[in-house]
């Protein structure tokens, strides 16, 4: 069946468990990476806990068990511009 | 686990599944130890995935290693049987100073006559093929070698491709030691047991001082790191999808110099290294600055990240970015220049790390290299600019 798992970048379920099983992955960010799902504008706010319960069960594992997805700022998008505002140049 | 091996590979990353495929596919038995619970988590994994040819003077050991690299990416996704979305790109270079003019035709000359296609171009000649380049820029070369890849799909393209010449892949795995007798290696201590092999590559990048060290090497490595925002997807780009400026000609690759001006962009490494992929995301960076093993953007680096693009770029300012990130690259600190040789001592120990921004576009010729010093004791190659030995009268300060 061919459910939607990232709406953002329209990743199906099948492309999921094919990535998992072919590349033996055990990290969703990994495959965020190599599927895409996750790496859209939301970057992963919907998908993570699906792509959490379907990597946990391909690998036999609880979904404690899973790693969360690395946190990438922003945490929404922002207009670029926004990162020459003179304001806020401190690291 | 396995518990003898002809090959341990030491790292997960590009270079480490290249060395891995490289040798599975030659017939040797393969294990790869990697410390995270997956492939590509360190500089593999945040490389913009640009190819460059026309980056590299033309005097540099490095240029024939590209093309030779380029040519292996060329049939990869055929040979591995895994898209890994290479892109015969070509590669824009951008000066957005006048003074560069003079060097840019110099460049472009010497490249032609080491066979590379390429021209110049004025700055209005370029805003005509590629209407979204901006009016500081002044003049440019275009370039026809150089590509782009997927730097995720490369790294486990390859590792699926040496899985199914046999080789193993050991995740989250802590090394403690490396035994050595009588001046050879013998085995690799893990906290899942001990593995006999005669061969051990340390394809370890930015943490490699802690691998050399097990057997009392030196290997002058530290992490440069490497800044990027990654943008919503825009419309595609005309002609070029892969634009760079030509900072990088005089900067990049000399952190040694850049820390002597007083420009504080130049300091952090940034120029401008534009890609879009075919979904339209930019990715831009980049920076070459030394913290540690800090992996953390910083505001600073990304302003001026934004403030150069806009020069080169101006229309992306108005878009969204979705995303930022920062690797730690390996920078050998000698000379800039990758190591990728066997060591004297102890025998069966090679060094494949040192590839700074570059690991993605050597990583096809470094395990190729890595595989016929293994296997044949010489190279397709010549290695002398690469080679351990190269430190040998050096005074190397290790930090």
């Amino acid at each position: 069946m061919d459910t939607i798992i990232c709406r953002c970048e329209e990743i199906t379920e099948d492309e999921i468990r094919d990535a998992i099983r072919k590349f033996e992955l055990r990290t969703i960010d990994e495959v965020k990476r190599l599927t895409g799902a996750g790496m859209g504008l939301c970057q992963g706010r919907s998908c993570e806990p699906l792509l959490k319960r379907i990597l946990a069960q391909e690998t036999n594992r609880g979904i404690n068990q899973i790693m969360p997805l690395s946190r990438r700022p922003p945490a929404k998008p922002i207009k670029l511009e926004a990162l020459i505002r003179e304001k806020g140049n401190e690291s | 686990m396995n518990k003898i091996a002809d090959v341990v590979v030491i790292g997960g990353g590009v270079i480490g599944c290249s060395v891995a495929y490289h040798l599975a596919k030659r017939g040797a038995k393969v294990t790869v130890l990697e410390k995270r619970e997956g492939l590509c988590f360190g500089a593999s994994g945040s490389n913009q995935g640009g190819v460059p040819v026309s980056l590299f003077l033309p005097e540099s050991p490095l240029l024939e290693l590209i093309r030779a690299s380029i040519t292996l990416y060329k049939s990869l996704s055929q040979e591995i049987g895994y898209d890994i979305e290479y892109q015969q790109s070509g590669l824009l270079v951008c000066s957005v100073d006048e003074k560069q003019y003079p060097y840019l035709e110099k460049h472009v000359q010497e490249m032609q006559r080491k066979g590379v296609d390429i021209r110049l171009l004025e700055g209005d000649e370029i805003r005509k093929l590629e209407p979204i380049i901006g009016y500081d820029v002044v003049a440019g070369t275009e370039e026809w070698e150089s590509g782009i890849v997927n730097p995720f799909k490369v790294t486990h393209g390859l590792a699926y491709a040496a899985r199914k010449f046999g080789a193993e892949f050991i995740l989250t795995t802590k090394i403690y030691g490396i035994e050595v007798k009588e001046n050879r290696i013998t085995s690799v201590i893990t906290d899942k047991g001990k593995l006999a092999t005669k061969f051990i590559v340390a394809t370890t990048g930015a943490w490699s001082l802690e691998i050399g060290q097990m057997v009392g090497l030196t290997i002058p490595v530290r992490p440069q790191r490497g800044q990027v925002i990654v943008t919503e997807p825009l419309p595609l780009n005309k002609r070029w999808n892969y634009i760079n400026d030509a900072d990088y000609l005089n900067i990049a690759f000399n952190a040694d110099e850049a820390g002597n001006y007083e420009n504080q962009r130049i300091k952090l490494g940034v120029a401008g290294n534009y890609i879009q992929k075919d979904t339209g995301t930019w990715t831009i960076g980049s920076s070459r600055d030394f913290a540690g093993y800090d992996n953390q953007v910083t505001m600073e680096t990304t302003n001026y990240l934004v403030k150069r693009m806009i020069q080169f770029i101006p229309k992306l300012k108005d878009s969204n970015f979705i995303r930022m990130y920062a690797g730690l690259r390996p920078f050998c600190y000698p000379d800039g220049l990758p190591i990728i040789s066997e060591v004297d001592n102890p025998s069966g120990f090679l060094i494949a790390t040192g590839h700074a921004g570059e690991g993605v576009t050597l990583a096809p010729i470094t395990g190729k290299l890595i595989s016929e010093l293994i296997t044949e004791k010489k190279t397709s190659l010549p290695i002398d600019a690469f080679r351990f030995s190269r430190f040998k009268d050096m005074e190397t300060e290790a930090d």
